[in-house]
Parts: structure tokens; sequence; C-alpha cells
């Protein structure tokens, strides 16, 4: 038996600060992730994501080629414009980065079966059995891999930003806060961009935040944002958000008639920003200038989809100023009706606490390390006071703002604003060590008081991941305890769902009762989803899909309809169809309908024969 | 504490499968032809038609309004309550788990004249400065020579599904049904709206339906991608108890993208 010798000081220092700074936020990451990871598998696939599915694959297939042809000498080939559009044409109003690292899981990963029947459900060819680390079931898992690494990883970044000015215990909360979202949850486990890009503004703004300090986070930002570039164009506006923070930050320059100097770290993103967009984006490299304003115009001039806010259906800018307003409105109510609502109340407390921050004050609850001496572009935050208010307050009211515009388009709900959640979580945890400070105040010293910051933190978490675990894996139609749960959100005309990801607990029906016909209407879920189920073993494969278009419920013996307010059309259109108002299945959440299954119970017209 | 609480307990507060076929059953024991079903709100509506669709026939849940019926089942939770049930007293009420069943009682208005149903009865024609296009009876609608064509379809009107005369009328032209001797009450009930959320959005023109009786015009209705399921009742005391000649007149400043439906009845309330 050996006796270990007692610590010192510093090394009893060296391992609290580890576990502090390192430990903790790496815990709440892969405890995030695998909760993700536990019941993605209730989530069914959307329209977007079973594009990315399909992208991901196509362009992993290219960097696989790629390899081949070097080993021959022939990169050239994989490098020609033909070979390169023919795999990176696909989706390319998106950036790259995502679809790759999806592509790339699914190819490390999957369980792989691919030589038997489902070899044709490939948009690749398939030429041989993969060789793989079969983590994964479900091929729909391993592509959805990264995306719940990134999101625990988005946890830990949270942990961070909120220890530049928050002590440990409001620190982790915040962290819990910010995944514990019914609607950040619902976008955090599937292969998709919004939770990335969410994770890619806490990490350019932590980068940006520390470089105020330090030249080594200055590259990194610039670095950071190139990534953020090629994961989704949300990146674009960034920039401006510093920009705003950095110009507050410095305005007694102004007064000295004497302009802030550009700093290291807005240098670093317009150099390597671009750069590291290109690089990981083969569809640029042969016609770059055009190609980026095609992007760029792309998201510029977006359609409007249609998305129920408040019992209408908004697919076009309003004109009407009444119509206006209420379309400005979005944004706030959607965020007070969605997000938990013990979350918004530490959130309002952190703002009065930013708000009555007194700089280099003793005692208060939100402190910043200590100026540190003559500011120059490198350290162009060492001389002042680093407002960490303005800081949080842009990143929130930045894409809340973006909303608010009437001629902006809101299909896709809170999804388009979530980059704000993490900051707003932020401030909440300030609201926390407000919190902390009042209940430690009100103990005596002792056990009590010592167990206080984890009862105190697990207190505050537990609403926000109760709320999160009832919503799935139904978030997007979650509303919080002010708007009255599913049930309230469904009767304020709130939107429900999008992208048709709602299917997946009927689909054991459906195959049960697939039409000897084998004509089934799929109506808002996408054949990329119903491909992907048959990989998944989740429908039987070569299960029927008439294809979509207002004809094709006529041409169908069973029929799905997502209820969403615009897709009332739909339904009328499979009334019509099966002769009856009657669904045979209808698939809710706490008693709010989602989806209903029409079959056909009578043979259909006689169609005249064909010449 | 409480909003913890309440994530654990609202589920369990949801109307339950057999909450739904508890009231079903209840209706079924009482359902009269012509009564109307409900779910209140509206968004339980499948769930309403899952268990009692087959007493809700397509005409019925595409009607055009709630005053022809005469009794309405409720099938409401939360305190809801459905807007065809205005005007009633409540005659009978149970509780099932968490739905409360209610039939209400109101006075109901007599259907004198349908011209959805009786649209075989009319013709059709197409007015233009040049002249008179030639319109025909088909299988199951007008067929006209510029293409034109009017006939019955289960429309999406405002997001909901409505019964009526659907066409897609033409620019710098007046397509105008007439009924040539229609039995007539006090009121005229018409409505109309645009069909299909895609049209709406690709088109902005703005339709109009004139209503004539013996050529006497009694008002008119404007349908835009707007307007929804537009409503009217026009007084028709001066025909009361007798026939006369009904013209509904369609015209439109810009045709693109525009498929009116309308319906009408003529109705002593």
């Amino acid at each position: 038996m050996t006796v270990e010798p007692p610590l010192t000081c510093a090394q009893a220092r060296r391992r609290s600060r580890w576990r502090r700074e390192w430990a903790l936020p790496i815990l709440l990451a892969v405890a995030s992730s695998l909760w993700l990871l536990a019941v993605e598998g209730r989530e069914g696939i959307g329209r977007d994501e079973a594009q990315y599915f399909r992208a991901g694959e196509r362009y992993w297939g290219w960097v696989e080629n790629a390899w081949l042809e070097l080993g021959k000498g022939h990169l050239g080939r994989a490098l020609s414009r033909s070979a390169i559009d023919g795999a990176w044409e696909d989706n390319h109003e998106h950036p790259p980065l995502m679809k790759l690292l999806y592509g790339l899981s699914w190819r490390a990963f999957h369980t792989c079966d691919c030589m038997g029947a489902k070899r044709g459900l490939h948009p690749i060819p398939i030429i041989g059995r993969h060789r793989t680390l079969p983590l994964f079931a479900r091929e729909s898992t391993a592509f959805r891999f990264p995306a719940i690494l990134l999101a625990g990883l988005g946890v830990a970044l949270v942990y961070w930003l909120a220890r530049q000015m928050l002590q440990p215990l409001p620190a982790a909360v915040a962290a819990v806060l910010s995944v514990a979202q019914p609607h950040y949850f619902f976008h955090a486990q599937i292969a998709c961009f919004d939770v990335p890009i969410t994770v890619m503004a806490v990490l350019v703004a932590l980068a940006y935040w520390k470089s105020l300090v330090s030249p080594r986070w200055g590259i990194l930002c610039g670095l950071f944002w190139g990534l953020a570039l090629a994961t989704k164009h949300n990146a674009w506006l960034f920039p401006f958000f510093l920009l705003i923070h950095y110009l507050w930050m410095r305005r007694r320059d102004f007064l000295r008639l004497r302009p802030p100097r550009l700093p290291l770290a807005f240098v670093a993103m317009a150099v390597l920003g671009p750069v590291v967009l290109f690089g990981l984006w083969p569809w640029l490299w042969h016609n770059p200038v055009e190609r980026t304003r095609a992007w760029i115009g792309r998201h510029t001039q977006h359609e409007h989809y249609n998305f129920e806010y408040l019992g209408r259906n908004w697919n076009l800018p309003p004109t009407r100023t009444e119509l206006k307003l209420l379309r400005a409105s979005f944004p706030f109510v959607t965020t007070l009706f969605a997000v938990p609502v013990t979350t918004l109340a530490l959130a309002g407390v952190g703002t009065i606490v930013l708000g009555r921050r007194r700089r280099g004050k003793a005692g208060e609850v939100v402190a910043l390390a200590p100026q540190s001496g003559r500011a120059s572009w490198l350290r162009p935050g060492a001389d002042v006071d680093r407002a960490p208010g303005v800081f949080l307050a842009v990143h929130i009211a930045g894409p809340v703002a973006i909303l608010a515009l009437p001629s902006t388009p809101i299909f896709g709900g809170m999804k388009h604003f979530l980059p704000a959640m993490p900051f707003l979580c932020v401030v909440a945890g300030a609201g926390v060590a407000w919190l902390g400070e009042l209940a430690r105040g009100l103990l005596r010293p002792g056990r009590l008081q010592r167990a206080l910051p984890a009862a105190l933190g697990a207190l505050l978490c537990l609403p926000a991941v109760s709320e999160t675990i009832r919503s799935h894996p139904d978030g997007l139609g979650h509303y919080n305890m002010l708007a009255g749960g599913f049930a309230g959100g469904a009767t304020l005309g709130m939107n429900r769902q999008f992208w048709g990801y709602s299917v997946l607990p009927l689909l054991p029906w459906i195959s049960d009762h697939r039409p000897a016909s084998n004509r089934v209407y799929w109506h808002d879920v996408l054949h990329d989803a119903v491909s992907m189920y048959a990989r998944d073993g989740r429908l039987p494969i070569g299960i029927g899909d008439v294809g979509v278009g207002e004809q094709m419920p006529a041409r169908s013996d069973l029929g799905l309809v997502t209820l969403e307010k615009h897709f009332a059309l739909y339904e009328g259109l499979e009334w019509a169809a099966y002769h009856t108002t009657k669904p045979s299945l209808v698939y809710t959440h706490e008693g709010v309908p989602f989806v209903v299954v029409y079959e056909r119970h009578e043979p259909p017209p006689a169609q005249p024969e064909s010449p | 504490m409480v909003e913890a609480a309440n994530a654990w307990m609202a589920p369990t507060r949801a109307p339950t499968d057999r909450d739904w076929r508890a009231a079903a059953a209840r209706v079924r024991a009482e359902f009269r032809p012509g009564d109307l079903i409900v779910a209140a709100p509206a968004w339980a509506d499948p769930l309403m038609r899952h268990e009692l669709g087959d007493l809700v026939p397509i005409a019925v849940a595409g009607r055009m309004d709630a005053a022809d019926f005469g009794r309405v089942w409720e099938i409401a939770q939360r305190g809801a309550r459905a807007p065809e049930t205005a005007g009633g007293r409540v005659v009978q009420s149970s509780r099932h788990g968490a739905l409360s069943l209610r039939l209400w009682e109101k006075p109901k208005s007599r259907v004198v004249f349908d011209f959805l149903a009786g649209w075989r009865t009319a013709s059709l024609s197409v007015r233009r400065a040049g002249g008179e296009t030639p319109c025909w009876l088909g299988q199951d609608r007008f067929q006209c020579g510029d293409g034109t064509g009017l006939g019955p379809e289960l429309l999406e009107v405002d997001t909901t599904s409505r019964n009526g005369l659907g066409v897609e009328p033409q620019e710098r032209a007046t397509t105008a049904l007439e009924y040539e001797s229609v039995p007539l009450g006090h009121e005229l009930t018409v409505a109309a709206g645009l069909h299909s959320v895609w049209l709406r959005k690709a088109g902005d023109g703005k339709v109009e339906v004139r209503v004539l009786i013996d050529g006497r015009a009694v008002g008119s209705l404007q349908a835009s991608s707007a307007s929804g399921w537009s409503l009217r009742r026009f007084d028709t005391t001066a025909w009361a108890g007798r026939s006369g000649r009904v013209r509904f007149e369609i015209t439109t400043d810009k045709a693109y993208a525009r498929h009116l439906g309308f319906n009408a009845e003529a109705r002593e309330p």
C-alpha cells in the first residue's frame, strides 16, 4: 500500500483550476452529447436534413475519389470542374463544412450492409462493402454524430464564455440552460446547420473576447470565422455584431478625436475567413466570384416559405402597417413563448445585474479579469472596460433584430435567431450569480451554505431540463408555461412543425398497412427521407412513393398530411381522393395532432385506358 | 418549481384516446341526421374526425357556414368554445376525462335553394367586348370556348376546406352563372374566396362577384389573396316566397393565379 504525499498549495490550486476550467465543461459537453445521442433516434428526418445526408454522402464520395485519383497520380481529374460540380453542385446554396463532416462520420461509423438490397438507395455508386468502425446501427445516427458532438462542444463554449465574467456555478448553469431549450434541443441532434452555426457564433465571440487582450486569440478568431462562414451564411453578420461592441468599448477614443485602431481579430477575419471558406468549398474553386455572388444572392433574396404565426399563414412580406408591426413582433413573442420561463426570468435578472454593473467595483457578481496595461492593435481591450453587457446585448439583439424586419422570411421559426440563445443564457447566468449571492447572504456559514451552489444550480436547471424532456421529439411544437404548452401554442396559432420530420412514430403502422398497390403519398416527407428511413430499417425497402404535387393524392391509396396551416390544401385533396374525412391514424403529442394518415377504402374510379 | 411541476403534470392533463372514444360513443348514441359535430379548439378537428369522421362527410366538413345546423355537438377541451355554437344554448353536457361534450341547440336557417347542389340547372356564359363565348355543360363542370371552366370543387380557402363552385375568371371578361328560376327566401347568403395557398401567394389580382336578381344588383363581394372566406347576407325580402332569376357575375382585374371559389344559398333565417 502506498500513501500519496500531501498536495502542495500550488498543486492543489492547479488541480482545482483544472477541475473548474476543463473537467467541468468537458463533463457538461460529454453529458449533453450523450443525452442527445440517447434520444436522437426518436426524432424523424426532416426535408432539409435528408438533403444534407445526400449531399454529405456525395461530397465524401468526391473526397474518396480524389484520394484514389491521387494514388494513381491523376489528382487533376478529381479537381476538374466536371468532377467537382458532379458532387458539389448538390445543395450548393449552403456551404460545405457540416455536410462534409456528416459524410465523413457516415463513412467512418455506419454499420455497412450496403451491398444488399439497400445498395440502390445511395446517392453515389457503392462498389464494395465499406470498412468502417460500426458505432451506430442506423446510418442516420452516423450522419448526425458530428452535429451532436458540436452541440456538446457548444455547451462547453458557453461555459467558457460565461467564465470570462462569472464564477463557475453560474457559468455551468448558463451552459446547461443553453442546451435545455426545447427548440434548441430539437435542432441540436439533427444533421443541419442551425445549432452548428450557433456554436460557431459562440466560438467566434469567445475568440474575439479573448483577443481583446491576447493576440493569439486574434488569429484564432479569423480562423474560426472562416469555419463559421463554411457552416452557414448567418456568419456574414458576426463581424457587424463584433464591430458594434468594439466601437462601444473604445468609444472614448472618439472623444479624444483618435479613431480606434483596427484590431488584429478583424484583420484576421478579413484575411483568414475567406481563405478558409474557399479552401473548404470546392464548388467555389473554378468560379469563385460568380458563385460567391450567387450564394449571397440566394440568401439575400430568399423566398418567404409558409409559416404560421399567431394564427396567420405568412408567406409574403407584409405590406399593411398593422401587419408589419405584428410581423415585427415575431422573434420577441416566439422567444417569450418558446424559451423556458425560468431561463427568461433569470435572463431578466441578469439584464438588471449587467445594467447596474460598476466596473472595477469589488464584490460585483459580473467580474472581468483586471485591465492589463497599454492597448495596441494586438491587445485592443487592455486599457478599457470590455463592456460585457454590450457584448452580450449585441449578440442577442443582432439576430433578433434581423428577424424582426418585416422583409425577412420567418419560415425557420426560432432556428433563424438561435445564435442569440447561448448569449441569453450567459445573461441568465448573471442572474444566477446574483441569486446565489442573495441566497448565500440568507444562510449562516456552515454545511448548508456550502451545499447551496450545487443545490441552487440544480434547482434552476430543473425546469428547463424538464421542459426539454417533455418536448421531445416534437420540440418545434413546444411552447412554455406562459403559452400553455403544446396545446396553448396550437391555440395561439404558433407554428407546430416544419420539414415533415414528425412522421417517424407512424412508420411501423404505415409499414403494416402498406397498400397492395404500394402507392403511398408521403406529402411533406421528401423522397430522400423515405429512402433514409428504409436504409435505417424503419421502412421496407421498395416502399412506394407516388411523388409530390397536387395530383398525387388521387394516384395513391394511402396518404399522409403533416398538419401545418397551409397544408389544409393537401388534406382536402386526400378527402376528395379517398372520399372520406376520417383519418385512419393521427399522431399527437400531448393531445395536439401533428400528422394524419388517410386510406382509400373503395377502389378509385376507373382510368380510361391508354390507346 | 412551478414550471418543473407543470412540465411533468401537463402531459397527463391532455385528453387520451379513451376520452375521445367515450365522447364519440356518446355522440353516436344520440346523433341525428343534420347534426353538426365540431371540435374546440379547431386544431383538435382531426382527432374528432378520427373517431366520428363517418358522421362528418365532405359536404359537412367543407360547409359554407354553420347557419343550417340547429344541433351542434361540441367536443371541447381546456375551456374552448367552437364558433359554430354561437347563438346556441346547451341542452346537454357531459364530461369524458379531459374532454367536455356539449350539445348546443340554436335557431337554424331553412335552405330554400342550394346554388351549389343545383349548379347543373344554371347556365354559364363569358361575355367580352367582342361578344359572348359559348359554354356547355360537361360531365362534371361547365366548359367554355376560351378555356374557362366552372364546376363544384373542394377548395382550400384561407387554409380551410370549402365546398364551392370553382372558376378561373378571365381579364376583360364577365363570367356569368345564371339560374333561371330560383325559389327565394328573405336572405341570400353568398360566400367567396380564393383557392390554393400557392395561387394566393403567386397572384395579386382581385376578383369581384356581383349578385343580381331579376336584373337588379343586390350586392357584391370582393376576393383577394388576403380576404379569406368572405360571407355576405343579402336581404331578399322583396322576393321572399317567389322565384327569381339569380345571376352571379364574376370579373377580375388580373387573372394570373386567381381561382375563385364561391357558394350560395337562398335561406329563410
